[in-house]
């Protein structure tokens, strides 16, 4: 049995024969048909969905202690580095992760895409070859075939004219992927997140513009699944300002919290070579006046104390 | 995060999504041909071949010497229309799927490009187009000429009878869905199958319906009539024996898949090509089945009647000569090219236009393949 005959077995027949009876029980729509077969494959996908989602919300609640490493080795960054990827590790975040449920449906697109330039009849030789692949035993297909194009707007044998279609693939797309976005202080990590923000939703938009609509329309319902599914499990995430904004504070919070263990006395040798060394660092990166919050309190306890004439308790 | 996992990140991020776009654009074109080609099969008037050929071309053929008869093969004008990349790739080419007819000096030919051309049989010359302007939605099936008109069905839905002199719409009858059936014309009456499941029945001079036959598919297939019956076959596997004169249903038959191709009748038995890759010999008056041949291969392509013998085409290329009274099935050729135009057949000889764009020329008796010509326009 060749591949093409295993794709047709598995995939590409069973998808054609659902479709078809699934738009006889949708008043003969295959755009609900496309609707129903998304909810469908999203639903059987949603353990894998979750896992992810899951792992993203783990990443997210790490970014206190994400920030923690920086100031704690934020002049290693081959430690700072290895100490991130444990974090990740730890937490189940796989760089490829959240392509992963996007990769499993990329058969289901194959195949619905097949299926529509089939079951429309839109070229004959591809109409002609849907006969091998309706099922004898479901007498229904047979009555069915071909499924009519239109649904609302869209002819879902051809591209959205109207150019929403791309819109709607975008912005959906753009919303989920913002929801998942990590939140970093790390200006790479930004670039990066930002880049995935805006790469993914402009690719799939030029898709839509050069592909059936019907395919698209599996993508936009796709994506508001992923949008539901998405707040169910983290909520508005990366969408809501006021949320970053809290996140922001509880961040401002926390660095109170390493400022006033940085407060506890502590050895002037040992201050002073910090100082030293972070001056240095500065002045080599080429950074003036961005003081980093974390030394200032040591340097007004060196001053507290050297006024006094003591030396601070501790080691 | 160090620059070179940055960097990995973002190759893996690319590198996904040039997976998910090629695997989109090649995997999903390659179990489907997406762009059409065209299967005309060909006609046979006055020692002349006219077929359309794949490279969008009408083209005249002497039978005899296999050169051209025209100084330069009829070409279709590309429909212009917005083109993306893959599968969905605006075609270069006018796919030819209805057999050319000969009507007096002219031959007609309809295209996917929605227009219909009449063309002058001795030179080639183009005498008239429809429509001038615009064009309409695709045309699968070919023409069918009676009493001075020519009669075509679109993917509008609509049935158009055009003057045969000067294409000027004479009459336009519309139906529930898309055509891509060739019309049948006997007497005054022109029969037609649609999408939207029923077999038409139409006053060949206005266009008015005389009667109308639902099935419970859509059809395809072109009608045959012979005698007082016109039998079709429909997409929910019957073959169906109507009486011309109301479109009484006569009797049925079941098949196991579609009936795409046109039957043919031999000596009161109705040669009937189902996709199920048999051949249904059945007879004429009640229906009964006679024999049944397992052809090992979808049979879309129309047989044809050369003496006493029913040659039948499979898609996958073989050549068969069937005797429903001996049930016999003796192969004739093995073209080794697939096949899904309607055969012709002129002198003994069938005419078979492949998949690859090649003319062959068989002997209905022996199965020697007298010649092959490629089509591909010099």
């Amino acid at each position: 049995m060749s591949i093409g005959e295993i794709w047709n077995l598995i995939i590409l027949s069973p998808v054609i024969n659902i479709l078809i009876v699934v738009s006889g029980y949708l008043f003969n729509s295959f755009g609900l048909a496309i609707i129903a077969l998304t909810i469908i494959v999203r639903t059987l996908t949603l353990p894998l969905t979750l896992k992810q989602l899951r792992a993203t919300k783990a990443m997210q609640e790490l970014q206190p202690k994400l920030l923690e490493l920086q100031k704690k080795y934020g002049r290693d960054r081959a430690r700072l580095a290895q100490e991130q990827m444990r974090l990740y590790k730890e937490s189940g975040v796989s760089p490829a992760g959240c392509m992963l449920p996007m990769l499993v449906q990329l058969p289901i697109w194959i195949a619905l895409f097949q299926s529509i330039i089939r079951v429309l009849a839109v070229v004959p030789e591809d109409f002609l070859s849907l006969s091998q692949h309706l099922y004898t035993s479901w007498p229904m297909v047979f009555s069915l075939v071909p499924l009519d194009s239109q649904f609302l707007w869209l002819d879902l044998a051809m591209p959205d004219r109207f150019l929403l279609l791309p819109l709607l693939v975008g912005g959906t797309m753009w919303l989920q992927q913002k929801m998942v976005m990590p939140r970093t202080v790390d200006p790479r990590q930004q670039a990066q997140s930002t880049m995935m923000l805006w790469m993914m939703p402009l690719m799939f938009a030029f898709l839509t513009t050069q592909f059936p609509s019907g395919l698209a329309l599996y993508w936009v319902v796709s994506n508001i699944i992923s949008i539901i599914v998405q707040y169910k499990i983290t909520g508005w995430g990366g969408l809501l300002p006021a949320e970053a904004k809290k996140q922001a504070g509880k961040d401002k919070k926390y660095i109170k919290h390493i400022s006033k263990v940085e407060e506890k006395p502590t050895d002037y040798a040992d201050v002073g070579a910090d100082i030293g060394a972070d001056v240095g660092a500065d002045i080599e990166e080429g950074k003036t006046g961005a003081a980093r919050p974390r030394y200032q309190p040591s340097l007004r306890a060196i001053k507290r104390h050297s006024k006094k004439g003591k030396r601070p308790r501790g080691k | 995060m160090p620059r070179r996992q940055l960097l990995a990140k973002t190759l893996l991020l690319l590198l996904v999504l040039l997976v998910l776009g090629s695997g989109l654009i090649v995997f999903g074109c390659a179990q489907t041909g997406a762009v059409p080609r065209g299967w005309s099969g060909v006609e046979v008037a006055d020692g002349a071949l006219f077929l359309g050929s794949m490279s969008g071309n009408v083209v005249a053929i002497d039978s005899t010497t296999q050169e051209r008869l025209w100084p330069s093969d009829v070409s279709f004008e590309v429909k212009r229309e917005s083109g993306g990349f893959g599968c969905a790739r605006a075609p270069e080419v006018v796919a030819i799927y209805g057999t050319p007819e000969a009507g007096g000096e002219l031959v007609y030919a309809a295209g996917y490009n929605g227009k219909v051309y009449a063309i002058n049989a001795q030179t080639g010359a183009l005498r008239w187009v429809y429509p001038r302007e615009g064009e309409l939605e695709p045309i699968i099936g070919g023409p069918a000429v009676g009493a001075g008109k020519v009669y075509i069905g679109s993917s509008d839905g609509r049935v158009y009878a055009l003057d045969a002199a000067t294409g000027d719409r004479v009459w336009v009858f519309a139906t529930g869905d898309k055509i891509w059936s060739t019309p049948a014309v006997s007497g005054d009456t022109v029969y037609i199958g649609s999408f939207d499941k029923k077999l038409y029945a139409l006053n060949a001079a206005d266009g008015q319906k005389r009667w109308e036959f639902e099935t419970e598919g859509a059809i395809v297939a072109t009608p045959l009539i012979d005698g007082d019956t016109v039998y079709i076959g429909s997409f929910d596997r019957y073959l169906y024996a109507l009486s011309v004169s109301d479109g009484r249903l006569k009797w049925k038959f079941q098949a196991g898949n579609w009936f795409w191709a046109r039957p043919v009748a031999a000596d009161g038995i109705i040669y009937a090509g189902s996709v199920d890759g048999k051949v249904y010999a059945l007879r004429a008056e009640s229906g009964d089945k006679v024999a049944e041949f397992e052809m090992g291969s979808p049979v879309s392509s129309s047989p044809v009647v050369v003496g006493d013998a029913v040659i039948v085409a499979t898609e996958a290329g073989g050549v068969y000569s069937l005797d429903a009274e001996t049930k016999q099935k003796k192969q004739l050729a093995e073209l080794e090219e697939e096949v899904y135009a309607p055969l012709a057949a002129s002198g003994g000889v069938v005419y078979i236009h492949s998949d690859k764009d090649v003319l062959h020329a068989v002997n209905a008796r022996s199965g020697a393949i007298l010649w092959s010509l490629p089509l591909k326009s010099e």
